[in-house]
């Protein structure tokens, strides 16, 4: 049975993982935060396999633990440097990094890092929609004060001065919101 | 090379009538106006447009990673102070969380260069504990100022020193752990230096651990680690901090040594020499206004913002000045404060720095048999294309691709003997 050890700020992103994890079987012996302690951790736990974020500090960590362990019975090889090609780009994409334990055969590692994958990339899905709602709802937002200010200063009512923002948005070949983030600047630099 | 600096254009980014602007040919006053008609406040971007031509480079936004720490000012100053577009480049600066990210989107293209620790590259030449790659060094970006902190409570038991040091840890039975910033890389070549030079192997007589830079203080706050050996400010920021105090400067153990490099991959230069020769010849002008120490005040201020080191302006200042506290009752000014110029000494990638990691990689075990030294940092510090470059900037190189220079522990390294130089060492792995 693998052992595999998550290291992740984001417990939220890597629980719906350890739960696929378990669910298919594998050992989770332990679901850590960015640690100061992953020195010990490692030495304690022994896992065969540690699923950490690309861009997780705590990378240098399990760096330092693979070289100093690189000549003794235990070698900890960063598995993206020994798996196919393909599989490293998915993984990198998706910004999960793997460090496994010695030889252990790529098909019985296979079904962790895709499953690792999988999440990490449904986990950057959710964020990438959620930063398009909250950019959505600023853009309103921007716009309804653009048309404020412009019912304001030319004393036109609010159909007018959508009428008038989308027109000179037409004629400079901008977005509304754009547009609107420019009179609202302005606005305030002026008035 | 020519300088095409004529062709003045404005361009204005948050407008979409750029082309129909150039071809006038607006003057900036003019294109103010013009928006300021308009109702409308845009930010300009000056640019000096670069003639296209042979050597024109092959890409011209390039991707420079960088850690968080004093000593990466040139990528960060040459991108925010204009010295990239002179070089018909724009650097985009891009922060990284660890010395993993940095070789791992080095590796795979994702950076098209970055600030790196000097043995890093050579770790993955050799490929130590990963995939091998070849590697290069355009330029040197810094010498000097790192430094090894100790944590308050050694200074109870009267450690101010590497003697008092190996004295308690010969006394004491306990572990006594420290930190440094990545297993191939410069701070654990000085730690391990330090600690040998004072009769204290680091293979064995302590235990060493990987911490990345911005949490070393907060670790040892939390006593994680006895001592750490780090690039400033984060030595500085311990004081500060008052959770530990400086045992050594690094300059102390190797005056002027090399310390973070320009790299990217053998690949990256070979399809694109242009841009390679551009962005060297950019970071050294930034390294050379960096250099000039009426300017460090900015540059301490620019880089200390929230994009770049993210903390206090006068923690960075006054070791980037020379200004030191020892944080135990010293203080001094120190003439070998972090160098980024010195007239191109600093800058030149010369074959003994290189080889020099290679010798300590093969002292502490990390290589198991000597590599052919010389061939390899010949491959590596590419050596062509920083003097083209140097040559664009206006500055000499020198003569000599070795330089001497005579370590804490009295021992000289000259580029010469270097198998023999690796095994020279009592204490080793």
């Amino acid at each position: 049975m693998l052992r595999v050890m998550i290291v992740d700020n984001d417990l939220e992103r890597t629980k719906p993982l350890k739960q696929s994890l378990l669910d298919t079987g594998y050992e989770v012996i332990a679901h850590l935060k960015d640690t100061v302690n992953l020195d010990d951790a490692c030495c304690e736990l022994r896992p065969d396999i540690v699923i950490i974020d690309t861009d997780s500090p705590s990378r240098d960590t399990l760096e330092n633990i693979c070289v100093m362990t690189m000549h003794q019975p235990r070698p900890i090889v960063m598995f993206t440097h020994d798996g196919d090609k393909e599989q490293i780009k998915l993984a990198t994409q998706a910004g999960v990094s793997a460090y496994v334990v010695g030889n252990i055969p790529n098909e019985r590692l296979r079904p962790v890092i895709d499953a690792a994958v999988a999440r990490f990339e449904e986990f950057k899905h959710l964020r990438t929609a959620l930063t398009e709602a909250n950019t959505k709802l600023t853009e309103r937002k921007v716009i309804e004060k653009a048309k404020g200010l412009l019912m304001k200063q030319r004393k036109i009512d609010e159909e007018e001065a959508y009428a008038m923002l989308r027109s000179m948005a037409m004629q400079k070949n901008m977005r509304i919101a754009a547009l609107s983030e420019q009179i609202v600047e302005a606005a305030q630099l002026l008035l | 090379m020519s300088n095409n600096d004529k062709t003045r254009t404005v361009l204005d980014s948050t407008s979409v009538d750029n082309s129909r602007r150039d071809f006038f040919r607006t003057s900036a006053a003019g294109a103010f106006g013009a928006a300021a008609l308009m109702g409308l406040v845009p930010t300009s971007i000056k640019t000096n447009a670069w003639a296209a031509g042979s050597d024109a480079p092959e890409i011209t936004e390039v991707k420079i990673g960088f850690i968080p720490l004093t000593d990466c000012a040139p990528i960060v100053v040459a991108a925010e102070m204009g010295f990239d577009k002179k070089y018909g480049i724009k650097i985009i600066p891009a922060k990284q969380a660890s010395w993993a990210a940095v070789r791992d989107k080095v590796m795979n293209g994702e950076l098209h260069a970055a600030h790196i620790l000097y043995g890093l590259v050579y770790g993955v030449q050799m490929g130590i504990g990963g995939q091998q790659k070849d590697m290069s060094v355009l330029m040197s970006l810094n010498n000097n100022g790192q430094a090894i902190t100790l944590a308050n409570q050694l200074k109870e038991k009267g450690v101010k020193d590497g003697r008092s040091l190996k004295r308690l840890l010969d006394n004491e039975n306990r572990d006594y752990t420290f930190a440094q910033t990545f297993p191939t890389g410069t701070h654990a070549m000085w730690l391990n230096y330090w600690l040998a030079a004072n009769g204290i192997d680091p293979t064995k007589d302590v235990k060493t651990i990987v911490v990345p830079p911005p949490q070393m203080v907060a670790n040892m706050r939390i006593g994680n680690m006895d001592g750490f050996c780090v690039g400033e400010p984060w030595g500085a920021r311990a004081i500060y901090d008052k959770v530990g105090y400086t045992v050594t400067t690094t300059q102390d153990i190797w005056t002027d040594h090399p310390e973070k490099v320009l790299g990217t991959t053998a690949d990256f230069v070979a399809k694109n020499p242009n841009t390679a020769r551009a962005m060297t010849a950019a970071i050294l002008e930034a390294c050379k206004y960096i250099e000039a120490i009426e300017n460090r005040a900015k540059v301490a201020k620019l880089i200390a913002g929230k994009a770049y080191v993210n903390t206090t302006e006068e923690v960075i200042e006054g070791r980037f000045v020379g200004d030191y506290d020892n944080g135990i009752g010293k203080k001094w000014k120190d003439p070998n404060y972090m160098k980024f110029f010195n007239d191109g000494a600093v800058n030149f990638p010369y074959l003994s720095d290189g080889m020099w990691f290679l010798t300590q990689h093969k002292r502490w075990g990390l290589l198991k048999t000597d590599p052919d030294y010389l061939a390899i940092a010949k491959k590596v510090n590419r050596i062509d294309v920083y003097t083209a470059a140097a040559s664009m900037v206006g500055v000499s190189v020198p003569k000599d691709v070795m330089r001497s220079s005579k370590l804490m522990d009295g021992v000289v390294w000259d580029g010469k003997n270097p198998a023999a130089y690796a095994a020279s060492f009592k204490i080793k792995a």
